[in-house]
């Protein structure tokens, strides 16, 4: 039953044509702008995540999509139609929230049932369908339990059913993993993942959680201030991210202030980085550079760090055990004591350096971007 | 961990407040027992001839029926006036919610003996006296607070998201209201409904004000009763006012739970 679902779905859908297109969407909440002037296009089909830190507009910008909220200017249109007039029950968008808003008076199959009665679906089929769906979440014979007889990870489930359950244009997550604990987190993050291609449904997530963006989604815009600051695909965005606050956002980088010089490089006192250029900046501005953590090599010695682009000496100023890894904090002095994190992820040599010690860094050219700040 | 005299302390202090406040009601419930034409306590004897007496007057049994139709008239107003009120008041940022709040509780903090003579003559003007059902409106009017407070702690308790989740589903704003908001707050609106009935079915003074001989309900008419002779037949009516509280009671704790209707104000 699924896979006619999802057959019919990707028989519907031609290549590139667009589900979700935001054009210069901006909310002012009386002078201030949770979202200014976000334009964005999602492909039908597609899994897109909205990242960014709270207060940064994601959540905004999903209410406004779901019709909750009415933008100030701008425009939402799907499926090509715009959607501003459009009461939130007469958008065909199916929505997660947070806390799951299930309705704690009906079962489980009730829940699941409720969007199809709301919507005046043939009342014969409605049963068949709910158990489709709860079979999808892999909830069959949950359907007559209460909502509060269910596990926190069967209510994600639950409110998953409800809102694909009408097979709308769009599913909306509105942060639903947030209060769940590691594990659950990771199970579920797949499971939206396997739905959502079993589906083919056009989604956006929202999400303040890096890893679970990278992990679901096959697009991601990175939202800071109210703005859109990149929008690009997990391995793109992190490879290339266009400016500091994204490079700061996804995963763990070291920042280093110093002067741009002429062939777009970086002077920092008398030593010149290489390093690869973000963005134009004329020679003599002040840049900020950032290099990922895991991306510095770590060695005893400077001969020890094998092919580098960069060779520095260091003294390690901090040791951090993750479990997985090891995070060393090291100073360098010629870079007038810029500090860079390091992760050293060989399990063998954990505890290998000690606060104090002499330590060689060592990067690639291309691993070390530098941004001109004010972007 | 509490030191064993403290808790000797505070159990005696407990029980001194049970005992205190179900004094009235054993004195009474035994009083009705007695084979005494007074009424008396401890009982003299025990018999349920009372009881019986009781079950074949009329005029109490038609009061008593006048109560009900009463306590339902006032049921019928108070149910639908007090969620739409509750609701509006803690969902709604309204102006003026307090100026509201305090508003609708001025039949309740005026003295009754005051808003009962203001009923007693709007009712008058209104040539209505003398019929049942402005007794029942009358109550509602005064107890609504009760009502209100209790289906705005419901509501108060509701996640936000849900009316949201159910537009998301494709309810309009009706199907909202009736599908989510009111099972939502249904809590609230029986724990508000089984006071109301039960205050209407004991009230006395805005009852004695607006009732005549041919109306009167029944706290009225054992207030009559008692002014010629008080006999244990008094006794066994007021028994019977027990019974139905806990009757009430009951079915609240069956309905929704006591510790609702204990946590909501």
């Amino acid at each position: 039953m699924t896979n006619q679902i999802a057959a019919q779905n990707s028989a519907t859908q031609s290549p590139r044509e667009v589900a979700v297109r935001a054009s210069h969407v901006t909310m002012d909440f009386g002078g201030v702008l949770a979202v200014n002037d976000a334009s964005f296009e999602l492909e039908k089909g597609r899994f897109l995540t909205i990242l960014g830190p709270s207060g940064s507009g994601k959540t905004t910008l999903l209410r406004m999509i779901a019709g909750f909220q009415k933008q100030t200017a701008g425009e939402i249109t799907i499926n090509g139609k715009p959607v501003d007039a459009a009461p939130p029950h007469r958008r065909s968008i199916g929505m997660v929230f947070q806390k799951l808003a299930l309705f704690p008076h009906m079962t489980a199959a009730e829940n699941v049932a409720f969007p199809l009665k709301m919507r005046r679906f043939n009342p014969r089929q409605i049963a068949g369908r709910v158990d489709q769906f709860l079979d999808l979440v892999k909830l069959g014979g949950y359907g007559n339990r209460r909502i509060n007889e269910l596990s926190g990870g069967q209510q994600q489930r639950v409110a998953i059913a409800r809102a694909l359950v009408f097979e709308p244009d769009l599913l909306l997550l509105d942060e639903p993993l947030a209060a769940l604990d590691v594990k659950l987190r990771e199970e579920m993050q797949l499971e939206f993942r396997r739905i959502q291609h079993e589906l083919g449904v056009t989604t956006i997530n929202v999400t303040h959680d890096q890893r679970e963006a990278l992990v679901v989604s096959d697009n991601i815009i990175v939202m800071d201030g109210g703005r859109i600051q990149q929008q690009a695909e997990p391995v793109e965005l992190y490879r290339a991210p266009e400016n500091p606050f994204v490079a700061g956002f996804l995963g763990l980088s070291s920042f280093v202030e110093g002067t741009a010089t002429a062939d777009g490089n970086m002077q920092v006192g008398d030593l010149v980085v290489q390093g690869e250029p973000a963005d134009d900046f004329a020679a003599g501005t002040k840049v900020l550079a950032a290099i990922r953590a895991e991306q510095i090599r770590l060695a005893g010695t400077r001969e020890a760090l094998g092919n580098c682009d960069m060779k520095l000496e260091g003294r390690v100023s901090d040791t951090i055990f993750e479990g997985e890894r090891q995070m060393y904090v090291v100073e360098v002095g010629a870079l007038s004591g810029a500090t860079f994190r390091v992760y050293h992820h060989d399990p063998d040599s954990f505890g290998l350096f000690h606060v104090g010690d002499t330590v060689a860094l060592g990067w690639n050219r291309r691993d070390l971007k530098i941004f001109s700040p004010a972007a | 961990m509490t030191a064993r005299s403290q808790r000797i302390l505070f159990w005696a202090l407990v029980w001194f407040c049970i005992l205190i406040l179900s004094v009235p009601t054993i004195i009474v419930v035994g009083a009705s027992f007695t084979t005494a034409n007074m009424i008396s306590f401890p009982p003299e004897g025990f018999t349920l001839k009372w009881y019986e007496k009781i079950a074949l007057a009329r005029d109490l049994q038609q009061a008593f029926i006048r109560s009900l139709i009463v306590s339902t008239v006032c049921l019928i107003v108070s149910v639908p006036v007090g969620t739409l009120a509750g609701l509006a008041l803690s969902r709604f940022k309204l102006r003026f919610a307090n100026a509201i709040q305090i508003y609708l509780l001025l039949p309740f903090t005026v003295p009754l003996i005051g808003s009962g003579i203001g009923m007693m003559l709007i009712f008058g003007e209104w040539r209505v006296l003398g019929s049942l059902w402005p007794v029942g409106v009358a109550l509602a009017v005064i107890n609504l607070p009760f009502i209100i407070w209790s289906v705005s702690s419901s509501a108060g308790a509701l996640d936000g998201d849900l009316e949201l989740a159910a537009s998301s589903c494709g309810a309009g704003r009706f199907e909202t209201f009736w599908f989510v908001t009111v099972p939502g707050v249904m809590p609230g609106i029986i724990t508000g409904g089984l006071l109301m009935f039960v205050l209407a079915m004991s009230e006395f003074l805005v009852s004695l004000l607006l009732t005549d001989a041919r109306t009167v309900t029944l706290p009225v008419q054992i207030y009559n009763n008692i002014r010629s002779i008080i006999t244990p037949d008094l006794a066994a009516v007021s028994s019977v006012f027990v019974v139905i509280a806990l009757l009430a009671v009951w079915l609240l704790d069956r309905l929704v739970g006591l510790e609702i209707f204990l946590k909501s104000k």
